[in-house]
C-alpha cells in the first residue's frame, strides 16, 4: 500500500514538474520569437550601417555539446597485508565508465557502469553503481532523481571511491555497509530549504529498495527503505567553510525486522582563495549510530566514527591521517579500530597516485597492518564532482 | 472575523502587486568572472544586481562549486559564463543543483559570452598530452578590450529577453560602453605603441588576445605546458631564451606564486611583471577599464 501510495506521489510531482516547465517554456518561447523577430528586423536595418563583428565558426561548439560527456576511470593497486593469505597483491581493483547528457530541457540522465574486484572471488565482476534521471525544472527549488543511486546517508557514501581522498572508505561505510558504501533503487527528492539567514540548506528524502548490505536488505513484499539527509552549508569566511549534516535511514533488515540509523557530519574546509591550487585543508568527521532490531524484544544498539584530517602542502603534494573506530550492526561485541596514514601525490587532475598505510585493531581476530599504493586515471569528460 | 477577511482579501492584492514590482526593480545576475560582473553593472546599471562567483585574484581554472553558489543561482534571472570549457570544472555541478530553468544553457537567462568572439589557439587536434588545453580555442578573450564589445553585446540580448521593457535604458548603456571602450582603447594602444613587437615570457599561456591587441610578443612560457607547473629544465630553457634575446619581461597572474618567475629573473637579468587577468585583482581595479588601464601602466612603467 505503502509504495503504491509512493509511486503515485512520485508520477504526480513529475507531471506537476513536466506541466510546470512546459507552461514555462510556452511563455517564454512566445516572448522569446517576437524578440527574436524584433532582433532580426533591427540587425537586418544595422547591418549596412555598421561593420559587422567578425564571427568565429560556431558549428564545432554545437556538434561536441550534443554528444554525452563519457569518461573511464581505472584503479589500480598494489597492496601488503599482515594477515590473510595473499599477502602481497597488485590487481586492477576497479573500472569505471561514465555517460552523463541533458536529456531535454527538463531533465538529465547519468550512468555508471563498473567492472569491480569480487572479495571473494577476487575476479572483476560488471556491476550497474548509477543511473538516474534528474530534473533540472522542477518548481518551488525541488529536485527529483529517478533510479539508482548513492543514497544522501551522511558526507561520504555518496562518493564513488575514486572521489575520495583516502584507498579505502572509513570502517564505519564498510561495517555497516559494504565496501563502497550503500545503494538504493528509487526516488530521491531535494528541496533548497529557505531560511531566514539565508544559508545554504538542503532536504533531501529518499525512498527505494536498498541494495542488501551489512545494515539494510533489499525488501520483500513491498517493504522499502528510506533515507533523509538535511544539509547546512555555511562560508565562514572567503576561504573557509563549514558544512553540518544530519542524517536518518529506517529499512528492513536480515531478520525480517527492521533497522534505523541516525548520523551526524561535520565538515571543515580551508582554501586560500588567491592560491587555490597551491594550499588547503579538511577537516571531516561522521557519527554513526544504528539500532538494529534482532527479534520481537532483542535489538543491536552500536555506533561507529571516523575523523580524517588532510593538508596540501604543494601544488600536488597532500598527506592526510585518519581515526576509524566502528562496531558492527548486529554483534556490539566486535568491533574495529583503525589509525591510516595517507600521502598523495596529484601530477594532474587526471591522475592520483596514493600511498596508504593502516594499523587495524581488532577485538574478534588478529590485528593487521596494511599498505596500500593506488593509481587513479581518467580518460573523457567526466563530470565534477560536488564541493 | 468578516471584517478581518475582508482586510484581507483587499490587502493582499496590494501586497503582491509590491512584490512583483519590488521583484521587478532589478535583475538577479550570476556571473563566473568579475569581469563579466562590471561589463553587466555597465550595461544593466542600477536595474541589476550582479553577483560575480569567482574572485579578480583567482584561478579561473579551478573555483571551488560551493552550495552558497547554488543558492544564488537559483535565484538568478541571468547567468552569464566565459564558457570554451574555462569553467568546466566548476560550473556545471553548480548549474546542475541550481533548480533554475531560466539559467539552463538554451534558457532566456543563460549567456555565453564567447558567442561571436573571434577566436584564438583553436586546435585542430586535441590531446591531454599537451596539458590543459581548451578543444573551443584559448578561453581568456576578455583581456582584449575590444572584445569586451561583444561580451556586452551577448549581455545586452539576455537582459533585453528576460527584461524586454528596459531594452532603450540597456542600449543606451551598451552605446556608452562601446564608445568608451572604443575611445580608451585607442589610448591604450598609443600608450604601449613604441614598444610593439617587444618578447616577453610569460608564466601561463593565457595573453593571446591581449598579446594581439596591444602588440607584446609572447616567445615561451615558464610552464613546460599549460597546467604543468615550471620545471627546472623548462626554467633554464627560458632563462638561455631571455639572455640570447635579450628579454626583459616576465608576466604573471595574481594567482601564481613568483618564486620560479623571480629565479629566472634573477638568472637571466629581467624583471617580473605581475599583471591583472580579472577585475578586482587589487583595489586599484574596479571595473573593466580599470583592467586595461592598470595592465598597460604597469607594462608601461617596467618596459620604460
Amino acid at each position: 500500500m505503502i509504495f503504491y501510495r509512493t509511486i503515485s506521489v512520485i508520477l504526480v510531482l513529475h507531471c506537476v514538474a513536466l506541466a510546470g516547465a512546459e507552461a514555462q517554456q510556452t511563455d517564454s518561447s512566445t516572448v522569446a520569437d517576437s524578440l527574436l523577430l524584433l532582433q532580426l528586423q533591427r540587425s537586418m536595418q544595422q547591418a549596412a550601417a555598421t561593420p559587422t563583428i567578425q564571427q568565429a565558426p560556431a558549428a564545432p561548439r554545437s556538434t561536441l555539446s550534443t554528444n554525452p560527456d563519457l569518461s573511464a576511470i581505472g584503479d589500480f593497486r598494489s597492496s601488503y597485508v599482515s594477515v590473510g593469505k595473499r599477502k602481497i597483491d597488485l590487481y586492477l581493483n576497479q573500472l569505471e565508465f561514465q555517460v552523463s547528457s541533458v536529456v531535454d530541457p527538463y531533465a538529465r540522465a547519468d550512468f555508471m557502469f563498473s567492472y569491480g574486484k569480487d572479495l571473494n572471488t577476487g575476479e572483476l565482476a560488471p556491476g550497474l553503481e548509477i543511473a538516474t534521471l534528474t530534473s533540472t525544472s522542477l518548481p518551488y527549488q525541488l529536485q527529483l532523481a529517478l533510479g539508482k543511486f548513492k543514497p544522501a546517508f551522511g558526507k561520504i557514501n555518496i562518493l564513488h571511491p575514486h572521489a575520495f581522498s583516502f584507498v579505502d572508505f572509513p570502517k564505519l561505510t564498510e561495517n555497516y555497509f559494504s565496501p563502497e558504501g550503500m545503494f538504493m533503487e528509487g526516488a530521491s527528492v531535494s528541496w533548497l530549504v529557505p531560511n531566514p539567514y539565508d544559508f545554504f540548506q538542503e532536504l533531501s528524502l529518499e525512498i527505494g529498495r536498498i541494495e542488501s548490505n551489512a545494515s539494510l536488505v533489499r525488501g520483500e513484499n513491498g517493504q522499502l527503505s528510506y533515507v533523509g539527509h538535511l544539509k547546512n552549508f555555511f562560508d565562514l569566511t572567503q576561504n573557509s567553510t563549514l558544512e553540518l549534516g544530519f542524517s536518518g535511514a529506517n529499512g528492513p533488515n536480515q531478520t525480517g525486522f527492521s533497522s534505523t540509523m541516525g548520523g551526524v557530519d561535520l565538515t571543515y574546509k580551508w582554501k586560500p582563495v588567491q592560491y587555490n591550487v597551491l594550499q588547503s585543508f579538511t577537516w571531516q568527521s561522521e557519527l554513526l549510530f544504528s539500532n538494529v532490531r534482532l527479534g520481537e524484544t532483542t535489538a543491536a544498539k552500536t555506533h561507529g566514527v571516523y575523523s580524517l584530517a588532510e593538508y596540501q602542502f604543494a601544488q600536488r603534494w597532500f598527506v592526510g591521517a585518519r581515526y576509524d573506530y566502528s562496531q558492527y550492526p548486529d554483534d556490539v561485541g566486535r568491533r574495529d579500530v583503525a589509525g591510516t596514514v595517507l600521502f598523495r601525490f596529484q601530477p594532474t587532475e587526471f591522475q592520483i597516485l596514493a600511498l596508504e598505510y593502516q594499523y587495524t585493531d581488532r577485538n574478534y581476530d588478529r590485528n593487521s597492518q596494511g599498505v596500500i599504493f593506488r593509481i587513479i586515471f581518467g580518460i573523457g569528460t567526466h563530470a565534477a564532482h560536488q564541493y | 472575523m468578516m471584517n478581518k477577511r475582508a482586510t484581507l482579501f483587499l490587502f493582499l492584492p496590494v501586497v503582491c502587486l509590491l512584490l512583483s514590482s519590488s521583484a521587478l526593480a532589478q535583475l538577479k545576475v550570476v556571473t563566473t568572472l568579475t569581469d563579466l560582473q562590471s561589463i553587466t553593472s555597465l550595461i544593466g546599471g542600477d536595474k541589476v544586481e550582479v553577483f560575480a562567483i569567482a574572485t579578480g585574484y583567482q584561478n579561473p581554472h579551478f573555483v571551488d562549486p560551493k552550495p552558497s553558489y547554488i543558492l544564488k543561482l537559483s535565484r538568478a534571472d541571468v547567468f552569464v559564463t566565459v564558457g570554451l570549457d574555462l569553467e568546466i570544472g566548476w560550473v556545471p555541478p553548480l548549474l546542475n543543483s541550481a533548480r533554475n530553468s531560466r539559467i539552463q544553457k538554451g534558457g532566456d537567462g543563460y549567456v555565453d559570452a564567447s558567442v561571436n568572439i573571434p577566436l584564438l589557439q583553436v586546435p585542430t587536434s586535441a590531446s591531454r598530452g599537451q596539458g590543459d588545453i581548451h578543444v573551443f580555442g584559448n578561453p581568456h578573450y576578455w583581456l582584449d578590450p575590444q572584445n569586451g564589445k561583444i561580451i556586452a553585446k551577448n549581455i545586452f540580448d539576455a537582459l533585453v529577453r528576460v527584461d524586454p521593457d528596459r531594452r532603450s535604458f540597456y542600449e543606451a548603456n551598451l552605446k556608452k560602453f562601446n564608445e568608451t571602450i572604443d575611445a580608451k582603447t585607442r589610448e591604450w594602444t598609443e600608450k604601449l605603441r613604441p614598444y610593439a613587437g617587444t618578447k616577453v615570457i610569460a608564466y601561463h599561456n593565457e595573453w593571446p588576445y591581449f598579446e594581439q591587441r596591444f602588440g607584446l610578443q609572447i616567445v615561451d612560457f615558464l610552464e613546460p605546458k599549460p597546467g604543468i607547473p615550471p620545471t627546472p629544465s623548462q626554467l633554464l630553457k627560458v632563462i638561455n631564451e631571455m639572455k640570447r634575446d635579450h628579454i626583459k619581461i616576465i608576466i604573471i597572474s595574481p594567482y601564481f606564486t613568483t618564486e620560479s618567475a623571480d629565479m629566472v629573473a634573477r638568472n637571466a637579468g629581467g624583471k617580473v611583471v605581475t599583471i591583472a587577468t580579472s577585475v578586482g585583482a587589487n583595489e586599484k581595479i574596479k571595473t573593466y577599464y580599470d583592467l586595461f588601464e592598470y595592465n598597460t601602466s604597469q607594462l608601461l612603467e617596467a618596459l620604460r
